[in-house]
């Protein structure tokens, strides 16, 4: 038999008002849910502007003008796409003042192959001689270049290192695996020389059932490395000036497009979750308001058997405590688990490389938006613990009466 | 023991002053039983609730074995009432989310005076006659029932005083009995003194002293 105490007295109160208790554990639980969702988000976006720095490698990426949009969603979001041009920009490109190294990539054609796999798989040929993207993301010992039907897999590839796939009638063998990067762009993609891929459209004529048409004059997208002289906006600016019908997109402006995009999300969620909060806030305080205002009678019995106002005081705040801790834990079971189930779609639609930071941030955040949810409980049931520890026993009891 | 100074309260309605408790000195000694008479709405619950220090008085003063219950901090005064006064009140007072057992141990959450609550208050629920509803909640009690598992209460945490507000008030005449008999024997046994509301002649006459409330003043009533 367990001794009448405080918790004891908080636990049968809250199972009293059953539905009550439970809509207030809902109201918890959307604090908890949402500042999770919340945070999560803005953790994520701020990665992929991190990532946005770094994702290409490359200062200047040129694609065809028309194709400017598809590129982007590409890159950011690592949609298999695929658009081409002529190879002689470039010579052209590399006669700009400012670059420094250009390297071609062929994006191929990915409709015809997506039905092999569970993931989407990007197949890019890269020209092994002038590559610097690539290459350096080799997780270890950098055969100094591919070659034949050798090709490299990013880190999403369910394949082994030594391992034979097909594509197109032609099997190649991974001989590395790329570190992971955060970019469905590389880590979904498989790499393979500019000749593979050219002998590979050959023989898919006769050995694929879905034949694959290269033209060997075409390439997709020009990567380019400036010298330092000149900014990559410069630079850029040069290269369209230089060349017609291409987009040259410095690396920069990516980051900044997809900060301009997201940061109008971002303080739309702060402002909805701070919104939401107050609400919250207000809703758990009124309730408990309600709560100390029917159970007046009982309060000042307790205040007459020898209660003291800090015992009272107690009381309720445990009760608000309980609630949101409750509460707090189902809005994070919940969110966390919606935002894990959606994240993929999120990330689509967003354009986001990934959602989810790493499982270490993730606890802290779920520590964090639990604490918060109890000291959301707290802040809202004090001014009613309060006022309930003032009341004169005598009065109170009577009033309830 | 317990003793009124010139006790006042007065209520306001609406800016209308109604004096319920006016100028009412008693000298209640260690041991002594007092009943306190009246009619309806003469102050009799008024002047309980002062002399327990659940009310303040607007004047004048309540002392308790010598001391001033308001010149105490609250936190004080909140132990008085936890080990030296018992209320039993005249409606009913259980927590309805607490079994009996629990509404007869929840004064000693609030202090330290009974090492073993569980073992006094099943001793309790055995002289109130209720030793097979330990485990019952008020709501399933009977009127009587939960009146007397109430009165238990009042006696957990073997107060000094006891202030009991017609606390026979719906038991049927056997009961009333017990509940008297209880009385008796605790306040032969341990000394306790009772305040006792009543319009009950049997508790009436068994007092060592009766009082009548009148328009806001006491009267001691000679046998
Ligand atoms: N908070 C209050 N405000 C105004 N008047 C009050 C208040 N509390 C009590 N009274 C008045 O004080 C008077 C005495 O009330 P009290 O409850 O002490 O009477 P009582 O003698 O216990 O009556 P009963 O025998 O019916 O229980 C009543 O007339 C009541 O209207
Ligand atoms: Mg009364």
């Amino acid at each position: 038999m367990k001794k009448i105490n405080l918790f004891k007295l908080a636990v049968n109160n809250l199972r009293r008002k059953l539905v009550r208790t439970i809509l207030l554990l809902l109201v918890a639980a959307v604090v908890s849910g949402t500042l999770l969702g919340a945070t999560i988000f803005i953790f994520g976006m701020q990665n992929a502007l991190k990532i946005g720095t770094y994702r290409l490698g490359a200062d200047i990426l040129v694609v065809p003008a028309k194709n400017e949009e598809q590129a982007r969603t590409a890159l950011l979001a690592g949609k298999p796409t695929s658009f081409y041009m002529d190879r002689g920009v470039l010579d052209k490109i590399r006669q700009v003042e400012g670059v420094k190294l250009v390297s071609p990539q062929l994006f191929i054609e990915p409709s015809s192959f997506t039905c092999c796999y569970s993931v989407d798989v990007f197949l890019v040929a890269i020209d092994p001689a002038t590559d610097f993207t690539v290459m350096p993301w080799l997780e270890k010992n950098v055969r100094n270049s591919l070659t034949g039907n050798q090709v490299v897999a990013g880190r999403s590839m369910p394949v082994m290192e030594g391992a034979t796939i097909p594509f197109f009638g032609t099997s190649f063998k991974v001989v590395g695996t790329m570190a992971p990067t955060g970019m469905k762009f590389f880590d979904q993609s498989i790499f393979m020389t500019m000749d593979a891929a050219y002998r590979m459209a050959e023989n898919s004529a006769t050995q694929s059932p879905q034949p694959l048409h290269l033209d060997k004059s075409k390439i997709s997208a020009v990567l380019v490395k400036t010298d330092g002289t000149l900014s990559p906006e410069r630079v850029a600016l040069r290269i369209m000036h230089a060349l017609d019908d291409v987009k040259a997109i410095a690396s920069d402006e990516v980051v900044n497009t997809v900060r301009r995009q997201l940061s109008g999300l971002l303080t739309g969620i702060v402002a909805v979750s701070a919104v939401l909060w107050a609400m919250c806030l207000f809703m758990i305080g009124f309730a408990f308001y309600m709560i100390v205002n029917e159970r007046q009678r009982e309060l000042g019995m307790l205040r007459a058997m020898g209660a003291k106002r800090r015992h009272v005081f107690r009381l309720i705040m445990l009760e608000a405590v309980l609630i949101t801790l409750v509460g707090g834990l189902l809005g994070l079971a919940l969110g966390f688990g919606l935002l894990f189930a959606l994240s993929d779609t999120i990330c689509n639609t967003l354009q986001l490389p990934y959602l989810m930071p790493s499982p270490l941030v993730v606890q802290e955040l779920l520590a964090a938006s639990l604490v918060f949810s109890v000291l959301t409980g707290l802040v809202s049931a004090l001014l009613p613990a309060f006022l309930a520890s003032r009341l004169e026993p005598y009065e109170a009891i009577r009033t309830g009466e | 023991m317990i003793e009124a100074r010139d006790l006042c309260k007065t209520y306001r309605v609406e800016g209308q002053a109604f004096t319920v408790v006016e100028g009412i000195n008693l000298v209640v000694r260690k041991g002594e039983t007092v009943s306190i008479v009246g009619h309806s709405g003469s102050g009799k619950t008024t002047l309980l609730s002062l002399l327990g220090g659940v009310t303040k008085p607007d004047f004048g003063q309540v002392m308790l074995e010598g001391i001033d219950l308001w010149s105490l901090g609250d936190d004080r005064l909140s132990e008085l009432r936890n080990r030296k006064l018992g209320f039993i009140y005249q409606f009913s007072s259980l927590i309805p989310t607490l079994t009996a057992l629990d509404n007869i141990c929840l004064p000693t959450a609030f202090g330290t005076a009974v090492d073993n609550p569980a073992d006094r208050a099943i001793a309790l629920l055995e002289k109130i006659g209720l030793a097979d509803k330990a485990g019952f909640y008020p709501c399933q009690l009977s009127g009587g029932q939960q009146r007397r598992v109430a009165i238990a209460r009042a006696f957990i945490n073997s107060p000094e005083v006891i202030l009991a507000d017609e606390p026979t008030g719906d038991l049927d005449e056997e009961t009333e009995r017990e509940i008297i008999d209880l009385f008796r024997e605790i306040n032969a046994e341990s000394g306790t003194t009772f305040l006792i509301v009543t319009h009950n002649k049997e508790i009436a006459s068994l007092a060592d002293r009766r009082f009548a409330m009148k328009n806001g003043a006491l009267k001691e009533v000679p046998f």
